[in-house]
């Protein structure tokens, strides 16, 4: 590699690293440093369970995942799509029911953009995320 | 040689355009703008982007977090590189590195079965699929190869020396 080439990628590292400092210095109070936040939502397979017929499962994978194998009873509830699978997911929920969305493993993110679209768009309380996902929920479940 | 050069110039308007030129650079400002737009979507929620980083089980929480506030300032830094063809090389390699960066994530999350949110383009992309992901990612890295290899050829401070007529 030429130098000039070199002196130039270590000017643009160099000239990103200011305003990143920054911003991460406005965010130091915010921000979670050494670990991921803690989701307050989140459930665990064993809690889930112990809620019984109460819980309305949603499967927020795409759908040839959720034709492979899915939570039994649980609802297609994905962003794909949200509009026609959000009306047939009203039809079948009630207040009192608790709502726990799960992807497919522990580090997946559409359990909780759902989870947050239905906190947030539809106004939905008593909606959870369910700790591990469909990975988890194989493991567990003989 | 010669001959193929006088075949990508034309006259517009009395001025001498090489239309060769011309081209390498809109696409240079496109890339660039790709990749501004890009940073700025994650600069405004760094946290996501570091939630995004964190899904593709690749890096430490701890070092996600701290590259989610540094990597959306370089991809402003260097598509600006882009934009007005300043420390082009070093921009071209740095987003160049960044796409294959994506590329490779994309396919090790897929390859572990994880669907995840790309994070490319903060939340405007979390809805595009796997292939999609690629296709997009894909197109811009080719970009920049064609840019890279086509930059020692542009001159854009010699002067374009008039045909007879």
């Amino acid at each position: 590699m030429r130098p000039s080439l070199v002196r130039q990628i270590l000017l643009l590292l160099g000239l990103a690293f200011l305003p990143a400092i920054g911003q991460a210095l406005y965010f130091r109070n915010v921000a979670s440093w050494h670990q991921p936040p803690v989701d307050s939502g989140l459930v665990s397979i064993a809690q889930a369970k112990s809620w019984g017929d109460t819980v309305l499962w949603v499967d927020a994978r795409p759908e040839q995942d959720f034709a492979r194998g899915h939570v039994p009873g649980a609802m297609l509830l994905n962003e794909d799509e949200w509009d026609a699978q959000l009306r047939t997911f009203l039809t079948a929920w009630s207040p009192e029911r608790r709502v726990v969305v799960y992807c497919s493993a522990k580090s997946c993110n559409a359990s909780h953009a759902v989870a947050e679209r239905l906190r947030n768009e539809v106004g939905l309380t008593n909606i959870y995320v369910l700790e591990g996902g469909w990975e988890e929920w194989q493991k567990r479940t003989p | 040689m010669a001959e193929a050069h006088s075949m990508t110039r034309a006259r517009v308007g009395g001025v001498l355009v090489n239309w060769h030129l011309v081209v390498r650079r809109v696409l240079a400002v496109l890339a660039g703008a790709v990749f501004v737009y890009a940073g700025i979507l994650k600069v405004r929620d760094p946290l996501q982007f570091a939630n995004d980083l964190s899904n593709y089980r690749i890096l430490p929480w701890s070092l996600g977090v701290r590259l989610a506030f540094y990597l959306p300032w370089l991809e402003i830094v260097a598509g600006l590189a882009l934009i007005f063809h300043r420390i082009f090389a070093g921009a071209l390699v740095i987003t160049g590195t960044l796409m294959l960066a994506f590329i490779g994530a994309l396919v090790w999350t897929k390859m572990l079965g994880i669907n995840v949110a790309c994070g490319c383009f903060g939340a405007a992309s979390s809805n595009l699929t796997f292939t999609w992901h690629l296709v997009l990612n894909g197109s811009i890295l080719g970009l920049l190869i064609f840019l890279w290899v086509t930059r020692e050829r542009v001159n854009f401070v010699a002067p374009v020396e008039d045909s007879p007529a």
